[in-house]
């Protein structure tokens, strides 16, 4: 599913990742956690090919990130779902439209787009606020939304980049237990994260970056 | 890529961004009502200056003793100058009337008599409304028996020589720096558009949208927005040219001549505008798959 090996990357000749090596396997839910600015979007970028190692090899989905080309990329981001903790949502459509645009961009037939919208805004506990405009919803909400959009096209692979990082508690919790839920379906999850709270109560395999490095991170040592 | 897609989305930039799609399209309008003006100038130019020369007539005063055979025989070797299309007696009582007409007052009351003398008004053949060729129908004029004195606009006809492709040359230029300011505004205005659109158009990318499935609903956009502006700004000129021209004077719209396929053009080139300003644009935006630099 992920694999990473002896990654390298840098910025302004700071090390960020250093040797880094990781895999991940179909249907696992695991935690990237580290200090801000320990690299952990950066390591989501490299998967989401956003950013080009300077050493080391990236497989993803059936991407080799050597020899995947620049306009085959968007073929691999339609095959994970990504998840950010700024939502990143299309503010100028409606929540039906967000979700929509990532069936059209997969040209999936008119008739399936609006069953599987229904069913993902379903999922999310947002049918009755299809018709909204981002701004009219609550953080949760919008996290919720950004969700309904990268399942809706059944990813194997969902990456989320501190989703919970502009949430209150409750909401946090909310998210959780969708992301949960999704990854109890077959969807592996990597979720990159600071609050250790929610690590310790929602268990899982736990990933630490540190200094540039990767260690696996026992829950009880925490 | 779904052409219904791009259809909508091209189209609902207006519903979206009306503030950015009203400017864009304003800025189209104005672009072109400014570029349409001077075209229809520079495509006159040649015949405000032909106008002008046509203004160019010569005038032989005769002198007062001459009897009507004398001036017959006088009016009769003017015609038959080269360079001389058409000649046109104005004795004393008409030249009389024409001051009037001119100064709103009788010269037999002002002075108890007219001094005013007959003359022979001198029309130019086309290819002597020269300097040159006026001055030698002025020379062989001259030389006639009877006349007292020959009047023309010399210093106009020697401006419109000596000037005439120097005002050719300026009238081009001039359209030549307003259309490519009406290019770079317009690509401007399309481009902040689309500028404040960067952040969903990276979102796109994330999402996995190709460059073609984020650039062409754009273009469409943009063809639209150059179709309204181009309509919009063809009307303005239209509504101008045919009928307050015409309410000003005849004379100004029988001297503006415009083809109708003149305002098909302003559309297409309104909708070339829109295109091009809305291409050129996206292009730097969508750039490379790369979302965070």
């Amino acid at each position: 599913m992920v694999e990473l090996n002896d990654i390298r990357v840098s910025f302004d000749g700071q090390p960020v990742l250093n040797g880094v090596n990781f895999s991940m396997r179909a249907g696992e839910f695991v935690y990237l956690v580290g200090p801000t600015g320990a690299g952990k979007s950066s390591l989501l970028r490299l998967l989401y090919m956003d950013l080009k190692p300077e050493a080391g090899t990236v497989h993803v989905s059936g991407y080799d990130g050597a020899t995947t080309r620049e306009r085959d990329i968007p073929h691999l981001r339609r095959k994970i779902g990504i998840v950010f903790q700024d939502f990143k949502l299309l503010d100028d459509r409606d929540v039906y439209e967000n979700v929509a645009f990532a069936l059209y961009v997969t040209n999936t037939r008119r008739s399936e787009i609006k069953k599987r919208i229904l069913h993902a805004l379903a999922d999310v506990g947002l049918s009755h606020k299809r018709n909204q405009m981002p701004q009219e919803l609550s953080g949760g909400e919008q996290q919720r939304v950004v969700i309904a959009r990268a399942i809706v096209n059944a990813p194997s692979l969902l990456l989320a980049d501190e989703p919970t990082g502009n949430l209150d508690p409750s909401a946090s919790a909310e998210i959780m237990e969708l992301l949960r839920k999704i990854n109890t379906r077959g969807t592996a999850v990597l979720m990159a994260t600071h609050n250790y709270e929610l690590v310790r109560r929602y268990p899982a395999r736990i990933v630490q970056l540190k200094d540039g490095k990767l260690f696996e991170v026992e829950l009880r040592e925490r | 890529m779904q052409v219904t897609y791009i259809l909508r989305e091209g189209f609902s930039g207006f519903k979206r961004a009306k503030l950015s799609t009203v400017a864009a399209i304003m800025t189209i309008c104005i672009s072109l009502l400014l570029l349409g003006s001077f075209s229809i100038l520079v495509l006159n130019a040649n015949s405000i200056v032909q106008s002008l020369r046509e203004k160019v007539e010569m005038e032989a005063f005769l002198g007062d003793h001459l009897s009507p055979i004398e001036v017959s025989i006088v009016r009769d070797s003017i015609a038959s100058l080269p360079g001389v299309r058409e000649v046109r007696y104005i004795s004393k009582e008409q030249a009389a009337t024409i001051f009037k007409e001119e100064f709103g007052e009788d010269i037999h009351r002002v002075l108890d008599f007219n001094p005013l003398p007959a003359s022979i008004k001198i029309f130019l053949s086309d290819g002597y409304k020269t300097s040159r060729g006026a001055a030698s129908v002025y020379n062989a004029v001259k030389q006639i028996k009877g006349i007292d004195d020959v009047i023309y606009r010399k210093t106009l006809l020697e401006m419109l020589d000596r000037r005439a492709t120097t005002f050719l040359w300026l009238i081009f230029g001039i359209g030549v720096f307003i259309t490519i300011s009406s290019v770079f505004l317009v690509a401007n205005t399309i481009r902040l558009a689309i500028y404040a659109k960067r952040k969903i158009i990276k979102t796109m990318k994330l999402i996995g949208a190709t460059r073609s499935f984020i650039r062409w609903p754009f273009v469409l956009e943009g063809l639209v927005q150059g179709l309204v502006g181009g309509c919009a700004a063809a009307g303005i000129l239209f509504l101008v040219f045919e009928y307050l021209a015409e309410w000003i004077s005849a004379e100004l719209s029988d001297f503006v001549l415009i083809e109708p396929i003149y305002y098909g053009a302003i559309v297409a080139v309104g909708c070339v505008l829109g295109i091009l300003g809305s291409a050129i644009s996206i292009r730097r935006f969508i750039g490379t798959a790369v979302v965070h630099e």
